[in-house]
Formats: structure tokens, sequence, C-alpha cells
């Protein structure tokens, strides 16, 4: 142990080596684990005022994990329906979502891939890039504008003569999902387009000579390469789209909350940082178990995505 | 064969065209809302090309402001991320292979976290922090830009340390050994082999790690205090009664990410001519004579200067043009629909009272139809009155009455 120390300093020098170790210790410690830990041991607190913080009261409890799942004390059904169904309806929706986009990309990804880099291709990568530089609220502004009432869609739909009265988009959430799909769609195209790029050809065109179909070569020979791609991207965009907070505050239904949407509240209207707390680590904890789940299912590691 | 090589290009270009209509479609017709004078950003109806809505959004002053503070967070982030992304990836490099697996999963999982359990971890890790230390809630853990570039940092820092492991990848070590060698110092073979090495892709980190602040807000909307960032400020108007200013904001944003876009294609062609041409890339992008060839093998540059072309003359034509014309056509035009409408409506309701009128005796008088007479009377009030007062009418009418006040 002392030899690797001893090494790195050796090859940094003192000074320098002193500030690796300072630059990646703020960063992994005070940035990322500590604060981690301190919401975690907040969640298992009471609410308290400020002063109260560190007095006698300041013992820990389970009650704000408690309400999730059995609603305030006193309420007429045994179990808290209204936020347990939202958490539910966000994994399903984001699921839903990543299922979309990668439908969505992974024929574009396999066709950017696949060619030979023209001219064209480099188009579509820059047209692709475009979007995603646009504010996030921007990008939900803009689906407001087609979706509503009086957007683009049911004006055209009603001038065409197809329906007679606008329809709710928002409502039905068509808009929300169709958003989200748009945010996220450049994290699902460039993982699966970085690993086909590199797959060869010369396997296609032997599954080809051979005979196969072209759906059997995808579901034989660029799938199972490309998998750690696709893993790797349909993580990205069910973390992102489970933990989104500004399309659905924006595209949202009146009727349908986010459950990010929730812990927003106990922030800020509900003044109740420790259940607010306790609900971020549920999403969490609860985000991180199905992504591993994900990854053991189709035997990806950690290491391959953000590559 | 060659039949079926048909149908497969044909279903290429469409899904192309599906795709990129899915992709781009928002933004332009976000950006022609812009032009457009209702109050509420529409495509349609179409009434009058108007500038009025850039000028608005220069009067705004919490926009401003939040351009500011954006600006102020975007630089401290930039600093704070580049910086540790980059010391990051050199210990990545050297760590105990043992530990390597662990290390990066903990420095990768900041992207995977939720932005928004990210906010709130910082705000309250800060909070706890300000507390234990008995400082006031004036105090600098307190202050919405400082939580702000952390809890940014916290994830933009894994962006740029992917960045530079890519670069990292390429780094031949012997270059910095062979300094050391010569007799360098540690200091002096970092920041003459390893910095320089580095260089573009902390360029290029940096770009996108004030990027990524500029447009964060999951994370911000929990740390901004007192300091509202453009995007936060986005977001209430979005929230809160739109109107097309947002839209006019949006197409300035569009344009200059398209320049932004163009000038890096243009600098990337240059380079590749250069590369190509085995001459350095000042000698390409050289004097004037050598302006044409540019342009020839370089579409990106056409186009931008295009664009410039068009910007100009836009403005040039903003500066002369007045919609007042076309908006008081509008407005009489809208009045005359309206006086017909209530007209309608009037008569609608003359004939149902002459219609009621008609029936009364016969409700109270035929008893045998006791069945039918209790559902026919509801039928035709809710039809008629229903169609006056749907919401769909309502919708219609209110906006444009307002409007002609």
């Amino acid at each position: 142990m002392t030899q690797i120390v001893r090494d790195y300093f050796e090859k940094n020098g003192m000074g320098l080596g002193i500030f690796l170790l300072v630059a990646v210790g703020f960063w992994v410690i005070i940035l990322i684990v500590l604060p981690q830990l301190s919401m975690l041991d907040f969640s298992f607190r009471h609410h308290l005022p400020p002063p109260e913080m560190g007095g006698p009261k300041d013992t820990y409890t389970i009650e704000h994990y408690k309400y999730l799942v059995l609603g305030a004390p006193g309420a007429d059904t045994s179990y808290n329906v209204v936020d347990l169904g939202v958490f539910g309806r966000t994994l399903i929706a984001a699921l839903f979502v990543t299922i979309l986009d990668l439908v969505l990309c992974y024929p574009l990804a396999y066709y950017l891939g696949q060619s030979k880099g023209g001219g064209f291709v480099r188009v579509l990568v820059l047209l692709l890039i475009i979007p995603y530089w646009i504010n996030e609220i921007l990008r939900a502004f803009a689906f407001r504008i087609i979706f509503g009432e009086s957007g683009l869609i049911n004006e055209v739909l009603l001038t065409i003569g197809l329906i007679g009265n606008p329809i709710d988009f928002i409502r039905a959430n068509v808009a929300l999902y169709a958003g989200l799909g748009y945010a996220y769609i450049l994290l699902m195209i460039f993982p699966i387009y970085n690993v086909i790029e590199s797959l060869d050809r010369n396997q296609i065109e032997a599954a080809r000579d051979m005979g196969a179909p072209w759906w059997r070569i995808h579901w034989r020979v660029v799938i199972p390469y490309a998998k750690p791609g696709i893993s790797s991207g349909c993580t990205m965009v069910f973390m992102l789209s489970a933990g989104a907070l500004a399309a659905p505050q924006i595209l949202g239904g009146p009727s349908s909350l986010w459950f990010t949407q929730i812990i927003y509240q106990w922030f800020n209207q509900g003044g109740n940082w420790p259940r607010g707390a306790a609900f971020a680590i549920v999403l969490l904890v609860t985000c991180i178990i199905i992504v591993l789940s994900m990854m053991r299912l189709f035997k990806v590691k950690i290491g391959d995505i953000g590559k | 064969m060659r039949s079926d090589n048909y149908l497969l290009k044909f279903f290429l270009i469409a899904y192309l065209i599906v795709f990129f209509g899915y992709l781009l479609g928002p933004l332009i017709v976000m950006s022609v809302t812009a032009f457009n004078s209702p109050g509420f950003p529409r495509m349609t109806p179409w009434e009058c090309l108007t500038f009025e809505w850039f000028d608005v959004l220069a009067k705004d002053d919490r926009i401003i402001e939040g351009i500011k503070n954006s600006f102020i967070i975007g630089i401290g982030t930039v600093i704070l991320s580049v910086v540790m992304g980059l010391a990051g990836a050199l210990v990545l490099t050297q760590i105990w292979p043992k530990l390597r697996a662990t290390y990066y999963t903990i420095v990768i999982a900041p992207i995977l976290i939720p932005g928004v359990v990210l906010g709130i971890s910082t705000l309250v890790f800060w909070d706890r922090i300000n507390i234990m230390l008995g400082f006031t809630s004036e105090s600098l853990f307190n202050n919405g830009i400082f939580l702000t570039i952390l809890g940014q940092s916290t994830f933009i820092a894994s962006y740029c340390m992917l960045v530079f492991i890519a670069r990292l990848q390429r780094f031949d070590t012997d270059l910095t050994e062979a300094a050391l060698d010569l007799g360098a110092t540690n200091v002096q073979a970092f920041r003459k082999i390893t910095l320089p090495f580095m260089k573009p892709a902390i360029g290029s980190a940096a770009v996108l790690a004030f990027l990524a602040s500029f447009e964060n807000y999951n994370t911000t909307t929990f740390t901004f205090g007192k300091f509202p960032t453009l995007t936060i400020e986005l977001a209430q108007k979005v929230r809160y009664g739109i109107n097309p200013s947002i839209s006019a904001l949006a197409f300035i944003i569009i344009v200059l990410t398209l320049i932004g876009a163009l000038a890096y294609e243009i600098y990337r062609r240059r380079q590749q001519l250069a590369l190509a041409n085995g001459a350095p890339v000042a000698a390409v992008s050289g004097g004037s004579f050598q302006l044409p060839k540019i342009f020839r093998g370089n579409p990106a540059a056409v186009i931008m200067v295009l664009l410039a072309l068009g910007g100009f003359s836009t403005i040039w034509f903003a500066q002369s043009y007045s919609p007042a014309q076309c908006k008081v056509d509008v407005r009489t035009q809208k009045q005359i629909i309206q006086q017909q409408r209530i007209q309608e409506i009037r008569q609608q309701r003359l004939e149902q009272q002459q219609q009621k009128s008609r029936q009364g005796p016969d409700i109270f008088g035929g008893k045998k139809t006791a069945p039918a007479t209790g559902t026919v009377p509801q039928s035709p009030g809710k039809g008629s009155f229903g169609n006056i007062f749907a919401p769909k009418n309502l919708e219609k009418t209110g906006p444009k009455g307002e409007k002609t006040d």
C-alpha cells in the first residue's frame, strides 16, 4: 500500500500529486458522497424548525417512509394510493419513453453507423446535435405550442375536418411523452451509433450471403454486438426521464403528476424537507435497482456506460 | 432484388423525414410563432408579421438578470468542473487497479443520478453544515450562486471527465517519461507535455460544461436561492402564462446554435483540407485568393454566408417595417366575425324562445306521453344551449373580445 502511494508521488511529483488528490477528493467526497449520505440521514429525521435541529427532539424516525407507503395517519385508505400511484405511473411512463426512443433511434443509429461517413451523414449528425443545445424548457415550450388546445396539430386537424372538437393532448399525456422522448433522443442514438460504427461490415455480408433475412441479421448479429450501446442508452434515457422535472411541469396534464413534482412540492410549497429527501431517496434507490437488474439481465457492466 | 432495393430506399427516406421532422419540426414551429402577432404563441391562424416580441424580450428585466446570473454560474461551473474532471481522468489512469472499478462507478454515478436528487442533496448538505457551524442564513453556504455552481459541477465534472478519458487513451506516456529523464520536473512535464496534449479536450469540455450549466433546470431549481438563472426564469414564464417573446428568445438561441455548429463544421473542413494537402491549417485558411476555394469544398461556409446575409436583410427590413396597418385590418375582421357570431346567437335564442312557447302547453297538457316528455325538453335544451356555451365557443370569442377592447 505504501509502495503504491510512494510510486504515485514519484510519478506526479509532490505538488501536482497533492493537487490531483485534493481536486478528486473534493469532488468525490464533498460533492458526491457526503451530500448523498447527508440526504439519507436527513430523510430519517423529524420535520423540525431550524432552532430545534440538533436538540433533544432531533431523533431518527421512519415516519416519512411510512407516509409514502401508508399515507397520513388517519386517512381513509390503508395505503398512500395517491403518491404510490404517481410513483408507479412515473416508472411505467419512463419505461415507455425509453422503449419509444429505442425503437425510434435504432434504425437511424444503424444507418449512421454503417454508412461510410459521407457529407450527407455529417449533415445528419449536425442536425441531430442542434436540438440538443436548445434549452430543455424551450423544447418543452415548443411541444406546448404544437399540442396545445389551439395548437398547430389541433388547428390543422380542425381545418381538414378530421375532428370536430379540439383534442386535449395535454390531458391525454401525449404531449408529455412526445416531449420527454424528444428530450433524450440524442442520449439513445449516440451510444448505439458508437458501437455499431465499430461493427465489421463483413459480418453482415457473411450473414446475408448465407441467406439470412434482414431481421435475422439484426437479431443475431447487429443487436448482440450493439448490446452495450443499447443498454447504456436505455439506462440513461430511463434514469433521466424518471427524474425529469421540467417536461412534466410544463407538459403534464392537470390530473397527472410526475413523482419528481411531488418531491418538488415537499421542498417548495409543502416546506417539509425531510419528507422530500425521503421521497428523493426512494426514487434514487428504485432507479438504481431497476438499472442494475437490467444490466444483470443483459450482462452489461457499468464500465460500458458513458463510452 | 432491385425492386426490393427501391422499396428499402423509400422506407429509409420516409423514416428519415419522419425522424427529422420530429426532431426539427418543433423548433421551426416555435421560431415561426415569434413573428406572428397574436398574444398567445401560435402558428395558425397567421395574422401579422411582427418583430414586436423581440422588443418585449429586450425590455424584460428578469430575463436580462437571468442571463447575467447564468453567465456567472456558467463560468464558475466551467472552471470547477474542468479542473475536477481533468484531475479525475488523470487519477483514473494511475489508480490502484483493484480500486479502479469502484472509483469509476462513483465518479460516473452523478450522470445517472437524477438531477433533482443532486440538487436536493447539495441543498440539504450545505444547509446542515451552515446550521452546524452556526452561520446565519445570509452566509456563503446559503448563497444561490455558490450552491448552484457546486450542484451543477457534481455531474458536469463527470461529462468533462469522459471527454478527457477519451483523449487520454491516445496519450503516449513515454513522452512524459522522456521529459522526466531529460531532467524536467513533474510540474514542467505536466505543463509542457500533458496540458498541450489535452488542450483541444479542455476546450471542448469547457464548451460542453458551459452549455450544460446554461440549460440545466433540475438541479438549479432547488439551489438557485435568490439568483434565478435564465432557465429558471423561462420555466416560470412558461408555467404561468406564455407569450411569444419566449419564442423570440428561442429563435435567437436557435440561430446562435446554428451559427456555432456551422462555424465548427467550417473549422473541421478546413482542418481536413489542410490534412489532405499536407499543409498546415494556416496555409489553407490564408489570404483572399483562396477564399473561393474554401467555399467550393465547404457547404457549411456557403450556408453561413447566406445566413449572415439573411440576418442583415431581416434586421434592415425590421427597421422599416411596421405591422400597424395589418393589425388594424385583422382587428376589424375579427370585429366583423364577432358581430356575426353575436347575431347568430341572438337568432338562436329567439328561435328557442319561440320553440319553448310552442312546446309549453304540450308538456303540461299531454299526460299520456309522460315518459317521452320527460326526456324531450331536456335534449333540445342541451343541444341548443350547449352549442352556444360549449367551451370551444367561449374560448373562441373570449380572447378576441379582449383584444378588441
